[in-house]
């Protein structure tokens, strides 16, 4: 039986990933309305460059939550910062040493992701705790490899990529994040490795019982999340074109948020990316928002975490106790 | 002193799960100052029965009246409030609390919101007293994780009993205690019997019902099929009542399989196993008999290398290292487990998934789907199985448990399997489905798939098996073949194998049992 | 062997050693740590032991102390707080300017900051007992609230605390520093809460949900109070830190939730619920604490302390965690 146009409606208006789309718009059309030039192209523009840098690290923190098991990267903000780090001392801005520089940061974020892959696999730390641990370690690598002062410039290029306006008038990154959503999407859903990390996450048991080595999937994951982190730190140092110590710490929480808003369930197994960086977008948009219309500091602040749970709530219940 | 007035009615009770229906105008009747038996195979009802009246299941139709007043029970809350306490075999024990703890938790004694440690003490002590020639070696400020499972039930059981109830229901709540912990708990609940209470006294094992009870009440898919007193019925009438009429089951069964012997298992051992042999051919269907509990899961687990476990295996005659259900099913292993919603099914998952998630190797080129093969394959099952679907998309969370059912045999059957194993297949799955897996598993054996199938309901066995091997305690006792295989024979063979050796070994430790001998049939 | 059990010998106590055998691999972990930390600590720097040192040294523990047990509360109960380092901010800057740097408001600051830390507690609470949301989500949303509205009521670093509190902070009573007797009244303070039906009922839901609920224990009120209590702590805790700091500051707080969790498992305690005491998580304060002292005090080149504190921190996170009982699957 063909479902009615009603009945198709409304099951797209229950998609999160259709409800953060909405929101995101909303917001867009009430902040231009409040604020003339709030959603003026140009603004628009600036606004998803900055989200592009969270929403590629959200890339990652999807990935690992979908893997299940209570999966989160929660060092996913300083491993962003670490990758900026070693990338932008390489290069120091030169754009020879743009991709050797790129190369040294992913390796290393990949090692730092595989210690957390194997704490959590092999011996059964629970991701929570793991990568919180990984997160104090990093902060204390960040602070031996620079020796406490943040030097290293990006790259020409990598900084024309992030500001300039070269691709039918968008921002190069901009392409890139919409190039690695893509890429990620497809993966997820059409490679093995991506309906194996779907398996794992909803229903760990069944997916062993079915022959996916569940070990493997997720040691993988946080590898690939370690990865994405450093990515996005890379992006940043484009944007802000120098190093400062705690780049991409803040980032952490906000990319979980992401997830969250963007549909894929805590407990993994269901969701995907591109609610992610709808939910990144959402974010950054609610925050330019808020600064722009002047809002003082705190009501901002306040005004995030309400907006969470509003959010949570419409879609992020638990199951009740009672069978 | 019995009261002449039921204490106890239950009349009228529906409830339904989805496609299955778990009772259907079952009834009970039981008055104070009785012991009152609740029977039936498994599959009847009669564990449902009791939730009802527990309060933990809420029924779809029921007339409930307790001592002439008509009630309704919507919560266990409800329950408590009612005078009713249950006891099952799945615990209400908080693992890290100990055993005054968990005695007394819901209903802890306090005095401004401090807990009063003494009088708990002084309200546990009489249960205590009465509990500890069962109880042996334990300390009440022991955490229950460091108890026996018997242990634990006792604990369970006095928590029950605590509660002073005037309904005590007792769901397979023997079934982890041995001998004397047995005794112990007939004389209490015959002392709490005689101060006026009821007890409703589930359990399968029919020589505990017959020295305990006073009446009992036999259901049989989900209806009341009779109600007797105990005086004067013998056991096997009771298996009649049970069983119903000796009908000529209809036996799926083809001719004598011929093939050559496909799988072979010498002294698994390990866990609940305690050294199984087995050969198994190809075309053949072998079911595993015997009370529920006794290794047969855990058998399939093994062989599946879902569970480490030692002995030997050969698949056509080649040994295999069964050490994961990834090597097992690249040796064209296939298990269907137990328990669908955890086991069986990515619940969240949409059906195309769940059916292609074992043989994704074949269909894709470097790591890459080919959706248009993903779909064949798919719609190639749900035809092949006449599975009933919406949409491929839709989550398999959406099917009834007969359908879901059926993809799992799908995802295996793209495999293309060697041997087959399959846990309670139809567990939960309507008639209907019923029927359709059954000619799936006897095509699958055509085909020349061996089949290894556990199954909770002795009917299945008899209309599917060529060969039924009984188990005890992780081990096989008894095989049953062609039309041997008769759903009184395994009823007896499964319960006298369970009195004979509880009569023999008072005081067994848990898989201390030398491996018995008792074939009956030719092999 | 052929002892009859009888109702006596269930109900008395287990001989020590047998309790002592049964202590958990964590709980011996932790204690490890603590001495190790302890010796190390006075090893390195001598002074420790002087009044002085103690003092100072119980003082800047004692916010982190607080903030720990109060964590460990939620945790037992299966749950999360990551909200807490804001409820210390909120409910200090609220405390700090209803005082006004005046000893006679003193009684109402200390008011107001247990309030408003036992309100957001309930705010906590009800969020995730009610809407059932997932803690470490919903928690992390309120924190962004509690920090919000620190801001607004203190927007900046400054107000004055009541001389009479940060004196009395550096004082010694009968010789022991008042910020000593401080932390001994929070393991003392937990000795009593420990007693209360509520806490037990906490445990119950941590370490069993489904149990406790078919043994109906309250489950969704018992999350709430564990949020609650937490709250109350953290409102502590935010008096302790005007008492160290002399000043209101809005932005104090922020490793306190991260570290109190880390207190937390190093105190043995599981996140998943259920297992383990406030006393671990005092001790598991007192070791992360005195680890950054030690570091401190090796004279290890700056860059390089940070790394060893990490280091030092996932080292015992992962012997914890190795020592916990594994999550049923």
């Amino acid at each position: 039986m063909k479902p009615t146009t009603a009945t198709r409606a409304r099951t797209l208006l229950r998609d999160p990933v259709v409800i953060a789309a909405i929101i995101a718009i909303l917001l867009v059309v009430v902040g231009g309305i409040l604020k003339p030039g709030f959603a003026s192209p140009d603004q628009i523009v600036n606004m998803l460059r900055v989200a592009s840098f969270l929403g590629i690290i959200a890339i990652g923190q999807t990935i690992v939550v979908l893997s299940g098991g209570e999966g989160i990267d929660l060092s996913v903000g300083t491993v962003a910062t670490l990758g900026a780090i070693l990338a932008s001392r390489t290069m120091d801005g030169s754009d020879a040493l743009l991709v050797p520089g790129i190369l040294l940061a992913v390796g290393v974020a990949a090692l730092i992701g595989l210690a957390n892959g194997l704490g959590i696999v092999l011996l059964r730390i629970p991701p929570f705790v793991m990568t919180l641990g990984m997160l104090g370690v990093v902060g204390g690598l960040i602070l031996v490899v620079t020796g406490g002062v943040a030097d290293g410039r990006a790259a020409p290029s990598l900084v024309q990529l992030v500001n300039g306006r070269d691709v039918l008038g968008i921002p190069g990154i901009l392409l890139v994040w919409a190039l690695l959503a893509v890429i990620v999407t497809l993966v997820l859903r059409r490679t093995t490795f991506g309906m194996q990390l779907y398996a794992t996450g909803s229903g760990r048991e069944a997916a062993r019982l079915s022959g996916v080595p569940v070990g493997r999937v997720t040691v993988t994951a946080y590898v690939l999340s370690s990865i994405f982190a450093a990515l996005g730190g890379i992006a940043m140092v484009g944007y802000s074109q120098q190093v400062f110590l705690n780049l991409a710490n803040d980032l952490t929480l906000p990319s979980i948020a992401a997830v969250v808003i963007g549909g894929t369930l805590v407990a993994g197994g269901v969701g995907g990316y591109l609610g992610s960086a709808i939910g990144a977008i959402v974010l950054t948009v609610l925050t330019s928002l808020l600064t722009t219309l002047s809002m003082p500091e705190w009501a901002r602040i306040v005004v995030q975490g309400v907006v969470l749970i509003a959010l949570l709530a419409v879609y992020g219940r638990q199951r009740k106790l009672r069978t | 002193m019995t009261e002449t007035s039921p204490l106890v009615r239950l009349s009228g009770v529906h409830k339904r799960y989805g496609g299955v229906r778990a009772l259907r105008g079952a009834s009970l009747t039981a008055a104070g100052g009785e012991v009152h038996g609740l029977l039936g195979p498994n599959g009847s009802g009669k564990s449902t029965l009791g939730k009802v009246l527990a309060g933990s299941v809420r029924p779809d139709e029921a007339e409930i009246e307790l001592a002439g007043q008509p009630v309704r029970i919507g919560s266990p809350r409800a329950a408590a409030r009612l005078g009713v306490a249950a006891v099952y075999q799945q615990l209400s024990l908080v693992p890290e609390l100990t055993v005054g703890e968990n005695l007394v938790l819901g209903s802890e004694p306090a005095t401004a919101g401090f807990l009063s440690g003494r009088a708990a003490r002084r309200r546990a002590r009489p249960v205590l007293e009465r509990l500890a020639p069962a109880l042996g070696a334990v300390h009440a400020d022991q955490p229950v994780r460091e108890l026996t499972p018997g242990q634990q039930q006792l604990v369970e059981i006095g928590k029950a009993l605590l509660r002073e109830p005037r309904i005590l229901i007792l769901d397979e709540a023997t079934a982890s205690l041995h001998r004397d912990q047995v005794a112990v708990v007939f004389e209490i609940v015959r002392e709490l019997r005689d101060r006026g209470a009821a007890v409703l006294f589930v359990s399968h094992r029919l020589d505990e019902i017959t020295e305990l009870c006073d009446r009992a009440t036999i259901l049989r898919s989900g209806e009341t099929v009779a109600e007797t007193a105990m005086a004067g019925t013998t056991p096997d009438e009771l298996v009649r009542l049970m069983v119903g009429d000796v009908q000529a089951v209809e036996r799926e069964h083809g001719e004598r399989p011929s093939g050559r012997v496909r799988l072979t298992a010498r002294g698994l051992a390990g866990g609940a196993l305690s050294g199984i042999d087995l050969e198994a051919r190809a075309g053949e269907v072998v079911g595993l008999g015997g009370l529920q509990g006794q290794g047969q899961s855990e058998l399939l687990l093994a062989l599946f290398g879902a569970t480490a476990a030692t002995g030997d295996v050969e698949v056509d005659g080649e040994p295999v290292r069964l050490a994961s259900p990834r090597t097992a099913a690249a040796r064209g292993i296939a298990l269907v487990p137990g328990d669908r919603g955890t086991q069986g099914t990515l619940p969240p998952r949409p059906i195309q998934e769940n059916l292609a998630i074992a043989s994704l190797g074949r269909r894709t080129r470097a790591g890459v789907i080919s959706a248009r093969r993903e779909r064949t394959a798919a719609e190639s099952m749900v035809e092949a199985l006449a599975i009933k679907i919406g949409g491929l998309g839709d989550p398999i969370s959406s099917l009834s448990g007969g359908n879901a059912q059926k993809v799992v045999f799908g995802k295996w059957l793209l495999t293309e399997p060697g041997v087959v194993l399959l846990d309670d297949p139809t567990k939960g799955v309507d008639v209907g489905a019923k029927a359709e897996i059954y000619r799936i598993i006897r095509r699958m054996a055509d085909d020349g798939a061996t089949v290894i199938i556990n199954s909770s309901e002795d009917r299945e066995l008899v209309t599917v098996c060529d060969r039924v091997l009984v188990l005890f305690e992780g081990a096989v006792r008894a095989e049953l073949v062609g039309n041997e295989i008769t759903e009184e024979r395994l009823v007896q063979a499964a319960l006298v194998i369970g009195e004979e050796t509880q009569v023999q070994q008072p005081a067994r430790t848990h898989g201390e049992t030398a491996p018995d001998d008792t074939h009956e049939g030719t092999p | 062997m052929t002892q009859t059990p009888t109702v006596a010998a269930i109900e008395e106590r287990r001989p020590l050693t047998e309790r002592l055998g049964r202590v958990r691999v964590a709980s011996w972990a932790t204690a490890a740590l603590l001495i190790v930390a302890v010796v190390a600590a006075v090893a390195l720097q001598p002074n420790l032991l002087s009044p002085y040192g103690v003092a100072s040294t119980f003082a800047t523990f004692l916010p982190l102390v607080l903030v720990a047990v109060a964590q460990a509360i939620v945790v037992i109960g299966g749950g999360l707080d990551l909200s807490a380092g804001a409820i210390v901010a909120l409910s200090s800057v609220v405390a700090v300017q209803v005082m006004q740097g005046e000893a006679g408001s003193v009684p109402l600051g200390f008011l107001t900051a247990i309030g408003v830390g036992l309100a957001c507690g309930i705010v906590n609470g009800l969020v995730v007992s009610r809407l059932r949301l997932q803690p470490l989500i919903a928690t992390f949303a309120t924190a962004s609230v509690f920090s919000g509205l620190a801001l607004l009521v203190l927007p900046s670093p400054g107000g004055t605390v009541p001389a009479i509190i940060t004196g009395t902070f550096r004082q010694a009573v009968g010789g022991v520093p008042v910020s000593v007797l401080l932390v001994v009244a929070v393991a003392a303070g937990w000795l009593v809460v420990r007693h209360l039906r509520i806490m037990r009922h906490i445990r119950a839901t941590g370490g069993g949900p489904a149990a406790a609920f078919a043994s109906l224990v309250p489950v969704a009120g018992a999350q709430l109070a564990s949020y609650a209590i937490c709250g109350v702590i953290c409102g502590l805790a935010g008096l302790a830190v005007l008492g160290n700091s002399g000043s209101g500051d809005p932005f104090i707080g922020g490793d306190l939730a991260l570290g109190s969790v880390a207190a937390v498992v190093v105190g043995g305690i599981a996140l998943r619920g259920g297992i383990g005491s406030p006393i671990g998580a005092i001790a598991g304060a007192i070791t992360l604490s005195l680890a950054s002292t030690i570091l401190f005090a090796l004279s290890l080149p700056t860059s390089w302390r940070a790394l060893a504190a990490g280091l030092v921190v996932i080292l015992a996170l992962a012997l914890s965690a190795l020592g916990a009982p594994r999550r049923q699957r």
